[in-house]
């Protein structure tokens, strides 16, 4: 099972045309029967990584390898040992579904012998043997997802591509076929690719995830390592009295003695905002990215309202912060925007900050109950030797809160720190490596 | 995309038959399509012949019946019209997405090629068919016994000037990015193509010229040939013109074709 089935070795693809460097350089392996899951926002470069492993697209530099055959030299093989389901329809729609899965059957080369039964069979993977003579224009949306997925397993691939199968499809559609695709891997053992932005569909179906921005993979392990990485549990602590603050640092000196403690802060819900406007847990022990300059980022995001557009335009988690954000941190946003920015708001955060304009927020109460925040790495096992340690102070505990981080978290926190890199700093590498290429031809 | 210099170019017949196949099926099942090509030649037929605008045709020195010019014009129009547009049935495919699932088949670019050109080929007989045996019934070429072989025989030339056409609908349909661009192509080429070929109306001596210039012009001269057994041009020239114009047309298209981007 840990054989690989697609090596990816430095791979790089540039649009000349568009002077866009669209995958920079990257490895990764996937292993037999194994569910991988790319996630990135759009344009990152996942989709054009696809393509070069189904030969769509040719490398511009670097070695791909499917079920142990060259893209670059042996095509067909590679064609014959995937199946692909594309991000846009890619269905004759003219046809019947039963046609729509013939025509394929036969432009792989399976006689008919082979095809009949074969069709039968996907057809009745996905539940639609009873639309098979259903023209494809009267299928929904659902269906055709479906009908894809069928078809890329008539020809018995290794490996099945999903570029974002489930785009624009509701909730219990995306589930139904996410069900199909567990089913799948489990039943055929059959290695699957997925590309997403959505961070649940990753969570639930991955085995492995490879978040990319910019062309680069910026992280890649199992969903639970990612989380682990960004920072264990969180444990939140209120207490019930004003007056047990002054005992507390004496028990956060007791606290850090406990094996497995990363990071506690102190204070207040209004003190910690002001340090952290956005309530955003930092990680605590990120390898080589520094708390504080994470912060600096932040901070610069939250002072300058074209940053902040685009950070909503490009991340729907940016625009989930706001709206879930303290009232003070609200405030301060909102005062940003005059009318003229107003309108470039997406729609759902305009109605808030129009509000907050009219003044229709009370002041949220005033909450001075003392708050622990304790960062640590398995919750479970320190938790209890916390609450030990409180009970034996004879403090109160009014609330407990311990939460992991989400996948949600670990994305936001590894591409919207990359925000900043967006500047024509960017663009000018590109364009100094494109010229580097030239000349060397 | 390299494709066609890395993926063995070998034939593959079984796909080349069901994508001939699923030309002529989109062809049978558009039944709005077919009406109208029905309806249009009818009407080419009903004015062109019946409508007494052409008194009387002079070709090569031999009087000509002006039901029988227009007859076999609108049978050699046929050929250009089905075959632009089946061409075009490749620049449907990518606005829906379908090409991806071609071109990622384990098949060469030369397979899909063919079996399309056959697709559309054939749909151009059949219509040619159609089109010649309505105007046969309605006795646009009285009724002679030497019809039936010269039937026989507008079948290949159909074939051979359908090819450059499709050819031609292969290169204007790679290169199309948007529906946009669909009026200028109808403008600028096909509507040139089919008024100055002298399909309909002949022109005299003196404007000659314009016909000799387009292409397009040779086929409907030998197609009428077949059909009457007059012609404007020398028949050598025809058949060497047809020829040429076809196989340029269709290695041009072919290219035009290969390079195809889908992303």
């Amino acid at each position: 099972m840990t054989e690989s089935i697609i090596e990816v070795r430095n791979l790089t693809k540039i649009y000349e045309d568009g002077n866009v460097l669209a995958v920079d350089d990257i490895n990764f392996d996937i292993k037999k029967g194994e569910i991988f899951a790319m996630l990135g926002p759009n344009g990152a470069g996942k989709t054009t990584t696809i393509n070069m492993l189904a030969t769509l697209l040719d490398l511009t530099e670097g070695q791909a390898f499917v079920n142990s055959y060259d893209v670059e030299k042996h095509p067909d093989k590679v064609r014959k040992s995937i199946g692909i389901v594309f991000q846009e329809p890619s269905l004759d729609i003219d046809m019947k579904g039963w046609e729509n899965l013939e025509l394929h059957a036969i432009l792989y080369g399976m006689s008919k012998k082979e095809r009949h039964p074969k069709i039968k069979e996907v057809l009745k993977l996905v539940d639609l043997e009873d639309r098979a003579d259903t023209y494809v224009k009267n299928y929904s949306g659902g269906m055709k997802r479906r009908l894809e997925i069928a078809r890329g397993l008539i020809h018995e691939p290794k490996v099945l591509f999903l570029d974002e199968p489930t785009l624009g499809l509701d909730p219990q559609t995306r589930r139904k076929i996410w069900d199909k695709i567990k089913e799948l891997n489990q039943i055929s053992e059959i290695t699957i690719l997925i590309t997403t932005h959505y961070m649940d569909e990753a969570d639930e179906l991955a085995d492995r995830i490879c978040i990319m921005d910019h062309g680069k993979i910026i992280a890649l392990d199992t969903s639970k390592n990612l989380k682990k990485q960004l920072s264990g549990d969180v444990i939140d602590i209120q207490f019930e009295k004003v007056e047990d603050r002054m005992k507390l640092p004496q028990i956060i000196n007791q606290i850090r003695e406990i094996p497995g403690i990363k990071n506690i802060s102190f204070g207040d819900a209004k003190g910690q905002h002001d340090e952290i406007p956005m309530n955003m847990n930092l990680p605590a022990n990120m390898p080589n990215i520094d708390p504080a300059m994470i912060q600096a980022r932040i901070r610069e995001v939250m002072s300058n309202p074209k940053k902040m557009l685009e950070a909503w335009k490009r991340f729907p988690m940016a625009t989930q912060m706001f709206l879930n954000a303290p009232i003070e941190a609200k405030k301060r946003i909102a005062n940003m925007f005059d009318n003229e920015l107003l309108d470039e708001v997406p729609e759902n955060i305009k109605q808030e900050i129009i509000k907050i304009k009219k003044g229709e927020y009370k002041e949220e109460e005033q909450d001075f109950e003392p708050k622990l925040s304790i960062s640590c790495e398995s919750g479970g096992k320190q938790l209890p030797l916390i609450v030990q340690n409180i009970n034996d102070n004879n403090l109160k505990i009014k609330t407990v809160n311990m939460h992991e981080p989400t996948l949600e978290d670990v994305f936001l926190h590894y591409v919207g720190s990359a925000i900043r890199e967006e500047s024509s700093n960017h663009t000018k590498n590109i364009k100094k490596f494109i010229q580097m290429r030239q000349l060397r031809k | 995309m390299s494709d066609l210099s890395v993926l063995p170019s070998k034939m593959n017949y079984g796909a080349v038959w069901i994508l001939a196949k699923r030309e002529l099926m989109s062809f049978w099942r558009s039944k709005s399509r077919i009406i109208s090509s029905f309806v249009q030649s009818l009407l080419f037929l009903f004015v062109f012949g019946a409508g007494a605008i052409l008194q009387s045709v002079t070709i090569d020195g031999v009087v000509v019946d002006p039901r029988a010019f227009a007859g076999s014009g609108v049978g050699a129009v046929v050929i250009l019209f089905t075959g632009i547009f089946g061409g075009m049935s490749v620049f449907r495919d990518k606005m829906f997405g379908f090409m991806k699932e071609l071109l990622v088949a384990p098949v060469s670019r030369k397979t899909l090629m063919f079996g399309r050109t056959l697709g559309i080929a054939l749909q151009t007989l059949l219509q040619v068919t159609i089109v010649i045996g309505l105007g046969i019934a309605i006795g646009y070429f009285g009724y002679d016994l030497s019809l039936i072989w010269r039937f026989i025989l507008i079948l290949p030339v159909a074939l051979l000037a359908s090819i450059g056409i499709v050819g031609l609908g292969l290169i204007i349909s790679s290169r199309l990015r948007d529906m946009q661009s669909f009026g200028l192509i109808q403008t600028f080429i096909v509507m040139p193509m089919f008024w100055l070929s002298g399909a309909l109306i002949p022109f005299p001596p003196e404007f000659q010229i314009v016909t000799m210039l387009n292409p397009f012009s040779y086929s409907v001269d030998l197609f009428r040939f077949v059909l009457l057994g007059v012609s404007v041009f020398e028949i050598w020239l025809d058949i060497i013109v047809v020829i040429g114009f076809s196989t340029i047309l269709i290695l041009i298209g072919a290219r035009s074709f290969n390079k195809m981007e889908v992303s």
